[in-house]
């Protein structure tokens, strides 16, 4: 029992003796949360670079799984645990600053050279919350139109669609249900509103872009008559061109579908081209702005994540150097071109050939072209906002099934907006 | 001498008492203050007592109608449990006896019972997909039907669905914990009631039951709030999907929790569910086991 305690108390000694001795250089705590292998992998490499020009430095990186990686930080951060650089989404933002959390970073942009050519869409992202910057975004996902060019050229099709009733009438056009055939590769679960409201919002000219819900006269705009027009569009999407089943798909089924050429209409963010890639290959498909409505307009959603620096933090000046260099255009380039999504600095799209050609061509395009695509935010900041795509994808549901009548779901969704 | 030993038995229940009292009541103890609270991760500053306000949110939600997830979860328990059970008891039978290869064979059929209940549903999920499902490309080369059922996105089958995959899931553990109890029953009494002439059906019902009756209680007993308190499979094949069709109160209480952050309602749900295992396990034990002992 004696010696069994002395190896332990020397154990623990050691240890502790080797922690202190390792906390002269400066170790910080670095959280991700849209984890994945080849992303962490990425990270890493991006850490080891900074580490090499920062001897005095060391950052030690923590994945959690994907699924629970919001959470993860959330907690982490509301019991002030040991963080200096936070991966923050466009979902959780608002909350982390509402619980007081994240470092005001104006002071730290203002003092950047390399924030004179962020992206305008780069700077609403960062101030998404009382208009004060709080992160820095490094990524950013909109959607276009992906379409398979050797299925559509072998069903004796040679245009791609241009506006929303253009692609219904394709994707009409090839269904044919009984050689398994279908147009559109919808999305009938899982953020399934991001879909409906793309579509039925391109039926109007006038959304509010701080807030994709409203009208710029304020009010909700889902029982205009022009929306319900366009919801009722989206619907015949959902019976005319896609299989039954599609009410149950989500991001997996949606790419399968597209993949396998069941669907050859997919509309899908930057970070779908590295699996269409990897299972289909460039040479059978390309990507193209997404169709504008009867408006002349597409209202895009934008996602992002950032980097913040908690409130907390004992190392801010430390963490903004690391943000600092993972921000310039050279390596956020580097990034995005090997994870997907696309960069924040507009050099990026002038001077780097892979993200003015090719399939980001659509993209580049449609940041280029405002009158046409319009980038408005969803509320993620009101307090209605979380358990909002649940109600909406189980009303969406029941009226694809026709439980209920389109008035009954827009006056419903009017009323909870109002 | 017996005193001292008794204390040292003390001293070795303190670490399982602690971990106890840490891990399960502490947080049991903070869950039920939770469920009185206006508790939002949204806005972690604004939270204080709303009394019931929160059982009252969840009985009268309009999304998600509280009556049709308890007859979900009802019948998500009672269905799974029967067929498990059924199942269960019929391999285990099978497997009393032995066979050439029957190690390999019961480790086969044992292997669901290792799984992930979320890696089983992702499987299941893409073996009932309407277009490309194992299940719809069989039943059509048989000539059962003759377009693809939308087994996952139909209201009418995606219950059943859920369902059969966590009846393939549950029939191990019956497997398992009643071939274990079958192995001691004394094989005297069987030729005993050779002798008298007794069959198949008469063994089975009077010896064989009645010797295992305590594991069977105690298996279904476990694992009706086991299937109960088991949200993973539906989470993995439909979310509680399509339209509040396959929500049963667990995958409710984490729909509450992971996207609404509404902790408060999350609490208020788990209550009842803790509510409801309690009352069951009360009536339960004084149905079965209590009034046979009489303990």
């Amino acid at each position: 029992m004696k010696k069994l305690m002395i190896v332990l108390v020397s154990i623990f000694l050691l240890v502790s003796v080797a922690s202190f001795s390792a906390s002269a250089k400066v170790t910080l705590n670095f959280i991700e949360v849209l984890t994945s292998p080849e992303r962490t992998d990425l990270l890493k490499e991006i850490i080891s670079d900074f580490e090499a020009l920062h001897p005095d430095i060391h950052i030690n990186l923590i994945s959690p799984p994907y699924e629970q990686a919001d959470q993860k930080v959330t907690l982490m951060l509301n019991t002030n645990q040991p963080l200096d650089i936070v991966e923050v989404r466009d979902y959780t933002v608002k909350q982390f600053v509402n619980n007081k959390k994240l470092l005001n970073l104006e002071s730290y942009l203002g003092s950047w050279p390399d924030s004179k050519t962020l992206l305008p869409i780069t700077w609403q992202s960062a101030r998404t919350v009382d208009n004060i910057a709080y992160i820095v975004p490094q990524e950013f996902y909109i959607k276009a139109l992906f379409y398979r060019t050797d299925v559509l050229k072998e069903l004796g099709i040679n245009y791609v669609p241009e506006t929303m009733s253009e692609l219904f009438e394709m994707c009409k056009e090839i269904t044919d249900p009984s050689k398994n055939q279908y147009g559109f590769s919808f999305r009938g679960k899982a953020w399934e509103l991001k879909f409906s409201d793309l579509i039925s919002g391109s039926f109007l000219d006038d959304l509010d872009t701080n807030n994709i819900y409203l009208k710029t006269d304020g009010k909700v705009y889902f029982n205009d008559p022009r929306a319900v027009e366009g919801l009722k569009l989206y619907i015949r999407f959902f019976e005319e061109t896609t299989p039954k089943d599609a009410i149950n798909w989500g991001f997996n089924e949606q790419v399968n579908a597209f993949v396998s050429g069941t669907a050859p209409l997919l509309i899908q963010d930057p970070d779908t081209v590295g699996l269409v890639d990897k299972m289909l290959g460039r040479d059978k498909y390309m990507v193209a702005p997404i169709p504008v409505g009867p408006s002349g307009k597409a209202y895009l959603d934008y996602g992002f994540a950032g980097l913040g620096i908690p409130s907390y933090s004992k190392y801010k000046e430390e963490a903004w150097k690391f943000i600092e260099y993972i921000s310039s255009p050279e390596v956020n380039s580097y990034f995005c071109k090997n994870y997907g999504p696309l960069p924040i600095h507009s050099v990026t799209y002038k001077a780097d050939p892979y993200f003015n050609t090719g399939v980001y061509l659509a993209w580049a395009y449609m940041m280029e072209h405002p009158e046409k695509y319009v980038f408005a935010k969803y509320p993620i900041d009101s307090s209605k906002w979380p358990g909002w795509p649940q109600i909406h994808e189980a009303d969406m549901q029941s009226l694809l099934l026709g439980k209920v009548t389109i008035e009954e779901v827009v006056n419903k969704w009017t009323e909870y907006w109002q | 001498m017996k005193n001292k030993n008794s204390k040292i038995f003390l001293i070795f229940l303190i670490p399982t008492f602690i971990s106890i009292i840490l891990l399960t009541y502490i947080p049991v103890l903070r869950g039920l203050i939770i469920a009185f609270q206006n508790y939002n991760l949204f806005d972690l500053s604004n939270i204080h007592f709303i009394g019931f306000k929160n059982f009252q949110a969840v009985l009268n939600d309009t999304n998600f109608s509280f009556l049709r997830i308890l007859l979900n979860t009802f019948l998500w328990v009672t269905v799974s449990l029967f067929f498990q059970f059924v199942l269960g008891f019929g391999l285990a039978l099978l497997m009393q006896k032995p066979f050439k290869g029957r190690g390999l064979y019961s480790g086969l059929v044992f292997y669901p019972w290792a799984l992930s209940g979320f890696a089983i549903g992702l499987i299941w999920a893409w073996m009932f997909n309407g277009q490309f499902g194992i299940i719809n490309d069989l039943l059509q080369k048989i000539g059962l039907i003759h377009q693809n059922i939308g087994f996952l996105s139909d209201p009418k089958y995606a219950l059943i669905s859920v369902i059969i995959a966590n009846i393939w899931y549950g029939i191990p553990f019956f497997g398992i914990m009643l071939l274990a109890a079958l192995q001691s029953v004394p094989l005297e009494l069987y030729e005993a009631a050779e002798i008298d002439g007794a069959g198949h059906f008469k063994k089975l019902f009077h010896i064989t039951i009645p010797y295992i009756k305590p594991t069977i209680i105690s298996t279904t007993l476990l694992r009706a709030i086991w299937i109960m308190n088991f949200p993973e499979i539906i989470y993995g094949m439909t979310s509680g999907g399509p339209a509040n069709s396959t929500n049963i109160l667990a995958t409710q209480m984490i729909n509450k929790i992971y996207n609404f952050y509404d902790y408060g309602q999350g609490s208020a749900i788990g209550l009842m569910i803790m509510g409801i295992m309690i009352i069951y396990a009360i009536i339960y034990l004084k149905v079965t086991y209590l009034k046979e002992f009489e303990l």
